[in-house]
């Protein structure tokens, strides 16, 4: 049986349920919200421990002349190396329904290895077979094939050669298709040999043994890896070497989620100063029966607990509500998560201690909340509870009422009303601005993101590349293509693949080198630092800051060596640019032919008469016929608009989850306002009986409301505006990490902060109309009686 | 019971004051009081507004503390007691009765009457609820166990207040003109149920207007700016 005092706490709820229902909606809304983001995080963990470190990934790969079984046999005796495999890399031309891709295909030297690198068929036949080809899952749908299909592949100027996709086989130790933009896909050695690459393999791959090392013990043994190649006979020439058990990226994923959580904690903080408000509130307004019940005998603990236990349920029955919808948000985010990682959500399940902890934080949440104000009234001594006279208007701490000039008395006593409570109001503004910054600050990272896509873009004068599979004379790569109907400017420029020699003699991780002529009309790269290629510059790099943060050695003025198509050259930094996430550097022209003895160009940049991107279309088909009838082979092309949507889309998609979170936080900060509002109501019911009296009318009643909750509002929407720029700057900070660097506008923007202060009077009209309909419908004779 | 309370007071009040800090000067609610209160007494405070009755019934209930002098009820210095102790003490001892009733407004009568037993932990569930029940019999007002306070009147409230006020069987009953609410009649016949309970034992100290109220206490102390202004007169 319900002892007496937990029964007078269910009652007491019970006759403020609609305050107490606002309060578990909020908190419904702040769990799903943060319930959502760890159990996606939990599950994105978990796949990745299941899948990604199930894999066995590759701890490192390195690039030699020849590779031989006996080789391969020489390494396996090594106590460090758990496991080795070869492999070669063959980038080619893609067809599938009129769609045309780059593709990777790679050719391993063992198809059913366990213990390296596993990969997991998932349709169709495996291994695949000589004149079959195998493609990853995220690469069907983007290059447009079919499972059971035929594709054409083209390497360089081969001829096609068609293959049936006889297999879906995944590798989740690569991004998907759809993200790096290029296909890939498993054939044999055989069919590279049919398509015209070399049937040998040019790559070692091994797993260490023990995979607890870390990058730089991985980067030892991979050293003595090459030695022992070395030894064989062999040379390498490039090393790769991962950072142990990451995915490649898994930082992105993590930043992500970090600042997810960091948004899923601010949200939590605002639906606790929701319950500080209802309790508080509560706790004032039976302020005398606290002293009852002290006089009756209850102690300060008993008191205590039956308001923390009120809390305790109040979470309780809010996680019940808000723990399966957060499940059921949690697996579809996750997927989606785990697509960008290229990893398959199959059939995993949160994990337990998820559904723990969530529960846990749902319940200690509000108790915690509480804990002040409450263990504030438990201290309260029994004269002093019981000489309070009830529940009063002014809370003992109304100052001295300031006339504005020009102001309807209405409007001032809302003004003063507003501030009866500045604790409360304090409380309430803050919720309510803690949405509207994250919404600000969502706003100006959008504004950010676009500026600097705009920014990125600004030095991309031309409508399309072309990428040249076998290189051309640039002058008759040009001449050709403006001889086509609507290309009124063209630019062939060389380009290679080059690494950074490390002082310890291995190579870094390969980047793009783009040669400029001193002039060029059609690219023009925004310098950050230093300054451009000139006119007679010899070997000097402009790089980019993507090619910075992987080479911190490239710093202005240093002196680098590089291995550019097997040749070492000595070359000096003398500018950065951002050119978005890819890492490259210009170069002059002149120097990158030298430094890789051709001067084949393989880029052909083209401006278009229109910006009609149909025509585009037809316009590209008609440039590449023309090419090919002068035997230039074109291979990938590139409409800027559409490389620019792609980025701009896959950025503003992080954007958006932090409007989303924005929004949330609007809402609870807007039942935060409806809640204080409520409770201004109640306690000045005997005053609205006395306006009443004195013939207040119903609008002149609902006004007074209004005009309170707009008083506080407009202090939200001035604090919001202050408070948006930590956040705005923490949101760029964070998508620096995880994308590129935004650069933020000191003040949000204008338009938004507008639209935030209509948004906010939209909101507080709606938030006060219920207790506005309340003042509105008690009647005077009742409200005079009421103490 | 004379012998016992010369020698043993219940209640021994030492130049008890009271004094409340004010913004421009302190504010002396009761000053000098020395008081003794005999087991079985039964005591009419009386004075005009703003003498320090209330202020002297919260001091004897351990609801508000003295700020010099000594208070030692039933052996106990209630100066040395903590918060905590008092709360305790307060609960086992001393049953009060407040001018308005003071009923929780979520509580039936009986829940009401329940309560302090629940805080004190007496008895079963079961115990607390057939003693509440009893209380209310009593008081010839069981018929209304169920009912919440607003639905009861002025008189059925006090007799619910006196219940619960007797709920754990305190030596002392502190009551706040518990009478000035309620019309003659139904005065009367609370003032019948608490003469009954000080003949049963019951220590009574009631802060009272009411001339009938007086009338059956065995004393009278009169205060009048927080002093004991006359001599205490005896009835019985």
């Amino acid at each position: 049986m319900l002892s007496p005092r937990w029964r007078k706490m269910l009652r007491d709820a019970s006759q403020h349920k609609s305050r107490t229902a606002l309060v578990v909606v909020a908190l419904v809304v702040g769990l799903i919200g943060a319930g959502a983001l760890l159990a996606s995080w939990a599950l994105v963990r978990q796949v990745t421990a299941q899948t990604f470190i199930a894999s066995r990934p590759v701890s490192a790969t390195l690039r030699v002349e020849r590779v031989d079984d006996a080789l391969l046999a020489s390494l396996r005796q090594m106590p460090q190396v758990a496991a080795v495999r070869a492999r070669r890399v063959v980038y080619a031309g893609l067809d599938a329904n009129g769609r045309r891709t780059r593709v990777q295909l790679f050719a391993l030297s063992d198809w059913q290895a366990r213990d390296i690198g596993q990969l997991r068929p998932e349709r169709g036949s495996w291994p695949p077979q000589d004149g079959e080809i195998v493609l990853e899952p995220s690469s069907l749908e983007f290059a447009g094939a079919q499972f059971g299909q035929s594709v054409q592949v083209t390497i360089d100027q081969g001829a096609s050669v068609t293959l049936p996709v006889s297999g879906i086989t995944r590798d989740v130790s690569l991004a998907p298709g759809w993200m790096d933009h290029i296909a890939t896909a498993f054939v044999t050695p055989a069919t590279l040999a049919r398509l015209g690459a070399p049937a040998d393999f040019n790559e070692i791959q091994f797993v260490v043994r023990d995979t607890t090392l870390d990058r730089d013990a991985v980067r030892r043994i991979a050293d003595e890896v090459r030695a022992r190649i070395e030894q064989e006979g062999g040379r390498v020439t490039n090393i790769v070497v991962p950072v142990p058990g990451e995915h490649v990226h898994a930082a992105q994923m993590d930043s992500l989620s970090l600042t997810q959580g960091a948004f899923a904690l601010m949200t939590l903080a605002v639906c606790a100063l929701l319950v500080v408000n209802l309790v508080a509130g509560m706790l004032a307004s039976q302020t005398r029966e606290i002293g009852v019940m002290k006089a009756l005998g209850a102690s300060a603990r008993q008191i205590g607990t039956l308001y923390a236990g009120f809390a305790l349920a109040l979470g309780l029955a809010s996680s019940l509500v808000a723990l399966p919808l957060a499940i059921a948000i949690a697996r579809p985010y996750a997927a989606m998560k785990l697509e960008m990682l290229n990893f398959p959500i199959g059939g995993a399940a949160v994990p337990w201690w998820v559904l723990l902890l969530l529960l846990a934080a749902g319940c200690v949440l509000p108790v915690a909340a509480a804990a002040i104000p409450v263990v504030r009234a438990c201290r309260l001594r029994a004269a002093d509870a019981l000489r309070d006279s009830g529940i009063v208007a002014d809370g003992g701490h109304l100052r001295r009422r300031f006339v504005l000039p020009g102001i309807s008395r209405p409007l001032q006593l809302s003004i003063g009303n507003a501030f009866r409570k500045p604790q409360r109001m304090l409380l309430t503004v803050l919720a309510l601005a803690a949405g509207g910054a994250v919404y600000l600050g969502a706003d100006s990272l959008r504004s950010g993101v676009r500026a600097s896509v705009t920014q990125l873009f600004a030095g991309s004068r031309y409508d399309v590349s072309l990428h040249l599979s076998d290189g051309a004379e640039a002058a008759r790569a040009e001449r050709a293509a403006l001889t086509v109907p609507g290309v009124i400017a063209a630019q062939a420029l060389v380009s290679a693949t080059g690494t950074v020699l490390h002082k310890d003699g291995l190579d870094g991780e390969r980047f793009a080198l783009v040669g400029l002529p001193p002039s060029s009309p059609l690219l023009a790269p925004l310098i950050q630092q230093g300054r451009g290629v000139a006119a007679g510059d010899g070997q000097v790099l402009v790089v980019s800051r993507s090619l910075l943060k992987d080479e911190p050695a490239l710093v202005l003025g240093a002196d680098v060596e590089l291995r550019v198509s097997d040749r070492l050259s000595r070359w000096r930094v003398i500018g950065v640019v951002d050119v978005g996430p890819q890492p490259l550097a210009y170069v002059p022209a002149a120097a990158l032919n030298a430094a890789r003895g051709s001067e084949l160009a393989s880029i052909l940049l083209l401006t278009l008469g229109t910006g009609d991107v149909a025509v585009q279309r037809e316009t590209i088909l008609r440039t590449r016929a023309v090419l090919a009838t002068a035997g230039i082979a074109v291979g990938r092309s590139e409409l800027v608009s559409e490389a620019r949507r792609v980025f701009e889309d896959h950025l503003l998609m992080v954007v958006q989850f932090l409007g989303v979170m924005g929004w949330a936080m609007i809402a609870i900060g807007a039942i935060g306002l409806a809640s204080t509002m409520s409770l201004g109501v109640l306690e000045r019911t005997r005053e609205i009986g006395v306006m009443r009296a004195l013939g207040a009318t119903d609008r002149a009643i609902a006004s007074l409301v209004q005009f309170e909750g707009l008083v506080v509002a407009g202090l939200a929407w001035m604090v919001s505006l202050l408070l948006s720029l930590p956040i705005g700057q923490l949101l760029a900070d964070a998508f620096g990490r995880v994308m590129f660097t935004v650069p933020m506008q000191p003040l949000p923007p204008a338009r938004a902060a507008l639209s935030w202060g209509l948004l906010l009077v939209l909101v507080s009209a709606i938030a006060c109309s219920w207790p506005a309909r309340r003042a509105v419908r008690l009647p005077a004779a009742r409200v005079l009686a009421y103490e | 019971m004379n012998a016992i309370s010369v020698s043993a007071p219940l209640i021994a009040l030492d130049k008890v004051a009271k004094t409340y800090p004010g913004p421009a000067a302190d504010f002396h609610a009761l000053a000098d009081i020395d008081l003794d209160i005999q087991r079985g007494d039964f005591v009419a405070v009386v004075g005009a507004s703003g003498s320090g009755k209330s202020t002297l019934l919260n001091l004897l209930g351990g609801i508000d503390r003295a700020s010099s002098g000594r208070i030692v009820i039933n052996g106990r210095d209630l100066g040395s007691a903590s918060e905590r102790e008092l709360t305790a003490w307060r609960g086992r001892n001393v049953g009060i009765v407040f001018q308005f009733f003071q009923l929780l407004p979520t509580l039936t009568a009986l829940e009401n009457v329940m309560l302090p037993m629940d805080f004190a932990r007496l008895g079963s569930s079961r115990e607390r609820k057939q003693r509440a029940q009893l209380l209310l019999e009593r008081l010839q007002i069981a018929d209304q166990a169920d009912k919440l306070p607003s639905s009861l009147s002025g008189g059925q409230q006090q007799r619910v207040a006196v219940a619960r006020a007797l709920a754990n069987d305190p030596p002392i009953l502190l009551a706040d003109e518990p009478t000035g609410n309620l019309d003659s009649r139904t005065a009367d016949s609370l003032l019948d149920g608490l003469t009954e309970l000080v003949r049963d034992g019951l220590t009574l100290v009631m802060v009272t207007h009411e001339p009938r109220a007086m009338a059956r206490a065995s004393r009278a102390v009169s205060l009048a700016d927080g002093r004991i202004v006359q001599p205490e007169r005896n009835h019985a």
